[in-house]
């Protein structure tokens, strides 16, 4: 208990580093851009593929589960819609990226620090903790959401292939239901957890990566405990933010 | 000027540094020698601050450095360049960026200004045609002057070298060795290099500390070491077989 106490004060103490006042804002503009790309755009490619199977799978599962003649069809794509928007965009999405990206944060600045990389920073009067770790997360709170609308738009076209090549709604059916009811507001409460989410897996990734002690083991270690925790706080600030904003 | 005072460090309980007081002095290259586990890296990352150290006090000319806060210590740290032991060069930067990154930091010089320094600095270390090359793509002792040639881009007051030379050949050695000595004496720095190369000791070693157990075990200069009859310190410098008989040959 005390040592998680600890964790967790050790955890805002370098929260607190790393938004202090930038030494030099073009350095971490140009830092900020090469996060995008590595953080952010590298994993386009995941989120569309999961995204898409997601979709396939969730139609299907609702149409097998509704086959009774009183619900109409449509109501398919409108689950699907819903389900996706909710739920899988945001959550599923932000824990595979915990697992993408979180472990690879971790594993980078692990082994700069293990190698003493960080040393060399702090030695030349450079806030380690900021130059490393502010970027990664304004680069993730940036790209992240955009990631997730992403998701929507990949996982509703899934469903749609995957309702109608397996033949259980027609086109137009499953295109009325995503239009159905739609409530613009899920998509803002996507996006906030999804925003809230790129926070934890930066933050907590980098929490494990930055106080690593030893060797290459170690930063393995902490690659793991990166992946877990922040899963585990995905998962919990879930639940808090759907009573938050949902009822 | 550097003034170490009555600095004491230890790890979970285990003492490294006993009670160490030295004057490291401007414009000497200061050495200080010691077997393996002796405690010079602790001993050098304590002056620096990089350890957080358990008594004693550290002085940068009239400064109490160990005392002053992270915004304190940055503008002093921003005179000082240092040689890890295992580089520490940036893994996502090129050999070129990595010497530059000082310059990045913390001048306001055009890109032009900061190449020229960087080319000139990457010369002096008897680098070239490698401004391009990430480190994993550069041998040990590549890095270790890539990384000399990072530590003194931003012209420091103080220079700190973490075993300069091991992993180089020998005409690189005494080519780091003798730039050590030299931007030592023209920029007058105030230089401090841990070595357990002999070679480096007699050919550099103004003033010489020589740790044992985290204790000052002897003190000196090239000239007086080498007839010391302090028996650790014997036992250090003339380790090998030969050596130990030329000594006693010469006393005979
Ligand atoms: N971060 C640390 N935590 C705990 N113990 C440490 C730490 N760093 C060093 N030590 C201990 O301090 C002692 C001195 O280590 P140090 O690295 O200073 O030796 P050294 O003189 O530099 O040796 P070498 O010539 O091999 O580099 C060793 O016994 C080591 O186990
Ligand atoms: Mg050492």
């Amino acid at each position: 208990m005390i040592k998680f106490l600890t964790q967790f004060g050790r955890y805002f103490l370098l929260l607190k580093k790393v938004f202090s006042r930038p030494e030099k804002p073009y350095v971490y503009y140009k830092q900020t851009m090469h996060e995008l790309l590595y953080l952010g755009f590298y994993s386009v490619g995941i989120t569309a593929i999961i995204s898409f199977f997601m979709g396939a799978v969730i139609t299907l599962q609702t149409a097998y589960n509704t086959e009774n003649p009183i619900y109409p069809t449509y109501l398919i794509g409108l689950g699907c819609r819903d389900s996706i928007i909710l739920e899988f965009s945001s959550t599923i999405t932000a824990l595979i990226l915990a697992g993408k990206v979180g472990s690879s944060i971790a594993s980078e600045i692990g082994t700069m620090r293990v190698t003493e990389q960080i040393d060399a920073l702090e030695m030349m009067g450079v806030n380690s903790a900021s130059y490393l770790i502010l970027p990664k997360i304004i680069a993730t709170l940036l790209f992240f959401p955009i990631l997730t609308l992403l998701s929507i738009c990949i996982g509703i076209l899934g469903g749609w292939a995957a309702g109608t090549s397996a033949g259980v709604i027609t086109s137009a059916n499953f295109i009325y239901g995503i239009q159905y009811a739609f409530i613009p507001y899920y998509i803002v409460y996507s996006l906030t957890k999804m925003l809230v989410f790129a926070f934890i897996i930066t933050s907590v990734s980098s929490f494990q990566g930055y106080y690593v002690d030893g060797g290459s083991l170690e930063v393995g270690r902490a690659s793991t405990k990166a992946v877990v925790f922040s899963s585990v706080m995905i998962l919990l600030f879930n639940v808090v933010l759907t009573q938050l904003l949902l009822s | 000027m550097i003034t170490v005072k009555h600095l004491e460090k230890s790890f979970n309980g285990h003492v490294v540094l006993n009670d160490i007081s030295i004057i490291f002095e401007t414009g000497k290259t200061n050495l200080i020698i010691g077997r393996s586990g002796s405690g010079k890296t602790v001993l050098l990352k304590s002056i620096v601050g990089l350890h957080e150290i358990d008594s004693g006090e550290i002085w940068f000319e009239d400064i109490l450095f160990n005392k002053l806060d992270f915004k304190e210590k940055k503008k002093i740290r921003q005179e000082m360049g240092m040689l890890f032991q295992g580089s520490a060069l940036f893994d996502s930067l090129t050999v070129e960026q990595n010497v530059r990154f000082p310059l990045d930091m913390f001048t306001d010089q055009t890109l032009e200004e900061k190449n020229e320094r960087v080319n000139f600095c990457l010369q002096r270390v008897n680098i070239t045609n490698a401004n391009n090359l990430f480190p994993s793509e550069l041998s040990g002792g590549m890095k270790k002057r890539v990384a000399i040639a990072r530590a003194i881009s931003l012209k420091p007051k103080y220079l700190f070298c973490d075993e300069p030379n091991s992993g180089l050949d020998p005409p690189n050695a005494i080519l780091i060795d003798a730039l050590i000595k030299e931007i030592t004496e023209e920029y007058l720095i105030t230089t401090i290099v841990n070595t357990h190369d002999m070679n480096s000791v007699i050919e550099i070693g103004t003033n010489i500390v020589f740790i044992n157990e985290g204790k000052i075990c002897w003190e000196g200069n090239k000239n007086e070491i080498l007839h010391s009859d302090n028996e650790v310190l014997n036992d250090f410098i003339f380790a090998n077989a030969l050596a130990k008989q030329l000594k006693m040959h010469v006393r005979k």
